[in-house]
């Protein structure tokens, strides 16, 4: 009888009491999160986000003004990712976010470059900051926020931009010139918009640097077969297979580049390359590649004291390592806002997008400063100056961070057969 | 060399990737628009039989896996096609929904990104009059070629393959011969369906398991059909063959881009010249007219 009360007593504890706790939390800052989740750029920064948000509400939440207001998170789908589906339908997702949802801010995406510049104009109608931290690379983010600053000022990006990334490349491309005497390049890039203009871009500026580009090929999205090229590329001696693919299907390029065994290194802008699994996806034969996972922390690295230990939580909670590019940078944006509303007490966006134009934080990969002009995050190769890339090489089954030389954990390695 | 060696490569695999659309249509004039599902389906169940449950052997996940697909193929006809039969748009429109639905499943269900993958049932590469080409590449050749020859053998020599193509040939006289129209039906769209898991079987291990595949699989199995005219098996082998050198040429000496284009032109200008496709028997005699 004495059991049956207590019973009671607890069902009723939990069935009263615990529904008045949560209606006496303050109001939730709603975090709206456009991504295209069927694909690594969606997924993991879900992924980040959620992983930010929860460390963020545990530690009691968000201080606006004196009040702890915890943040929530709303995922919406965009699929501006998957082929044919049009930009309105990532538009229409994020105005969903703004009405519906009423987030109080954006994070993430849209993740396709068409889809988020289209949607700058409705962050502005809607008053709505958004920092983007996954998929868009395009200069143009940053150079219409620097033309308009007025209307576009509501728009940040944490992540990076093809030039970064390039002359990230292009410094390591030196490197090799100088020490092995590569000088003949070869590149693969997929047949998107951002991969022609990365192929386009790396092939003046090497050629500039009196590289010889023997030629440069564009592969349809969906291409599993890559013999002819890679047949050709070892005939005319190419020593550096410069590769730009966000398309999962590339992962053929590299095993036939590793059954062909040519004497070139492959390296670049890889989705397939990225993610932990990749090594026994190709069972062992993407071993060399060099990928860039465009931040710091995409993959473990002693970058800052907080790369580790986000690596660790991001194991504890999704058990599996930092997946690749947006990782990182969504988990980072979170704290960012978290910094910005409590230096800004408030939600306003004006007082926030000054509070983020301010800020100086130090994150996972490296300190966190937007241009005040761009709104583009600075980008450094000394974590203590600003943001670090993270670019790695496969070896023995592991990412090994390999450049930039002041956080590089290892030296690039040749495969055997190049020696 | 290399041109002739990847060539022949590239409409082998052609050729299995259409095999199984060909026969379901020849035998049952049913137009699979599942097949591309149905294909990528096998690769999907078999990783999962090797990687998420008891941990099967690969010969055994291949089997049960080609078996699953089969069985999903026939039970496809019996309860949905049975109903609406013989009415070809409403056939396109349910083959087509039911893969749609498989496909988007697998996606819903987290099979996503570029991480399943199935190995090479030989790793490894030799060369071949200086050519490298890795040994799953010589195996799809070879297996192909077995395949193609036992259908052959089964729809010339077999009692259940002479019924098929009786069935194929005049279904009402076959029909009075006793041959159950439906039950032919069923055992060719359960063929078909096992031929799509079968070529995803072979062709899998050269790139990794993506739902979009299953996509691109159902294009590539139309355009080599409609080329080579559907239903015909020497037109599709044919086709593959027209399609399959002239991709490696346009990669070649065009550019890489184009050679998802070549597939959809040769539709267009198959379409233009003789609709019924080069083989083909349906409609001949109208555009004849």
């Amino acid at each position: 009888m004495k059991k049956l009360f207590y019973l009671s007593l607890v069902v009723l504890f939990v069935v009263f009491c615990i529904p008045c706790m949560t209606v006496a939390q303050e109001k939730p800052i709603i975090l709206g999160a456009p991504l295209s989740t069927a694909f690594l750029y969606g997924w993991d920064a879900e992924r980040g986000i959620k992983l930010a948000v929860d460390e963020i509400n545990a530690a009691g939440g968000v201080n606006v003004g004196g009040k702890k207001r915890p943040f929530k998170v709303e995922v919406i789908d965009t699929r501006d990712l998957e082929p044919g589906v049009p930009v309105a339908d990532a538009l229409l997702a994020v105005e969903k976010l703004i009405l519906e949802k009423k987030a109080d801010f954006i994070v993430g995406g849209p993740v396709r470059s068409e889809a988020a510049l289209a949607a700058m104009d409705l962050l502005s109608k809607h008053k709505k900051i958004s920092i983007l931290t996954t998929g868009v690379l395009t200069p143009a983010y940053s150079k219409r926020v620097a033309e308009n600053y007025g209307k576009y000022k509501y728009c940040f990006r944490n992540s990076s931009e093809v030039p970064v990334m390039m002359g990230d490349f292009m410094a390591m491309l030196d490197d090799l010139n100088k020490t092995q005497g590569f000088n003949k390049a070869y590149i693969m890039v997929q047949d998107v918009a951002h991969a022609r203009a990365g192929g386009e871009y790396m092939k003046k500026a090497l050629t500039e640097k009196k590289w010889e580009v023997i030629d440069m090929k564009i592969y349809p999205t969906g291409t599993t077969d890559y013999s002819q090229g890679l047949i050709d590329s070892g005939k005319k001696g190419a020593q550096i297979l410069f590769l730009w693919m966000d398309m999962p299907e590339s992962a053929a390029l590299l095993q036939q580049w590793s059954n062909m065994k040519l004497k070139s290194l492959p390296m670049g802008f890889m989705n397939a390359a990225e993610q932990p699994g990749f090594w026994k996806a190709t069972g062992g034969k993407g071993e060399y590649m060099i990928v860039n996972l465009v931040n710091g922390g995409n993959a473990p690295a002693k970058i800052t004291p907080w790369t580790m230990k986000f690596v660790d939580a991001y194991k504890k909670k999704w058990g599996l390592e930092p997946e690749g590019y947006g990782t990182s940078s969504s988990y980072m944006a979170v704290y960012q806002y978290k910094d910005a509303i409590e230096k800004a007490k408030t939600t306003d966006p004006d007082a926030v997008v000054t509070a983020l134009e301010n800020q100086d934080l130090m994150g996972v990969y490296g300190r966190m400063r937007f241009d005040k002009k761009t709104h583009q995050i600075i980008p450094s190769w000394d974590p203590k100056e600003g943001a670090v890339t993270g670019i790695i090489q496969w070896q023995a089954g592991k990412r090994v961070q390999v450049f930039p030389p002041k956080v590089a954990e290892g030296k690039i390695m040749l495969p055997p057969w190049m020696k | 060399m290399e041109i002739i060696i990847y060539g022949v490569i590239n409409s082998v695999i052609l050729s299995l990737m259409a095999l199984g659309f060909t026969l379901v249509y020849s035998i049952a004039r049913v137009p699979n628009f599942a097949h591309g599902a149905l294909y990528i389906t096998t690769g999907y169940i078999a990783w999962l039989l090797m990687n998420k449950f008891v941990s099967f052997p690969y010969p055994l996940a291949i089997v049960i896996s080609i078996g699953i697909t089969a069985l999903i193929g026939a039970l496809i006809y019996r309860f949905i096609l049975i109903r609406i039969r013989g009415m070809e748009i409403s056939e396109i429109i349910a083959t087509y929904a039911i893969g749609l639905a498989i496909l988007e499943g697998l996606r819903w269900g987290g099979l996503r990104g570029g991480t399943f993958t199935l190995p090479p049932f030989i790793a490894g590469s030799m060369e071949i009059f200086g050519v490298s080409i890795d040994y799953q590449r010589l195996i799809i050749v070879a297996v192909g070629i077995i395949i193609f020859a036992s259908l052959y053998l089964f729809t010339h020599f077999n009692r259940v393959g002479l019924a098929l193509r009786g069935i194929a040939q005049d279904e009402r006289a076959a029909m009075m011969l006793g041959i159950d129209s439906d039950m032919t039906a069923i055992v060719s769209l359960a063929i078909g369906s096992g031929l799509a898991g079968f070529a995803a079987i072979l062709l899998l291990p050269l790139g990794n398991i993506i739902v979009e595949q299953g996509y691109a699989v159902l294009i590539f199995a139309i355009a080599v059909c409609v080329i080579g005219g559907l239903g015909s098996w020497g037109g599709t082998i044919l086709a593959s063959f027209i399609i399959g050198f002239a991709q490696i040429l346009t990669e070649r000496f065009l550019s890489t881009h184009y050679m998802m284009v070549v597939a959809l032109l040769a539709i267009i200008i198959t379409l233009l010249i003789k609709p019924s496709g080069i083989f083909g028997k349906q409609k001949e005699l109208e555009e004849r007219v």
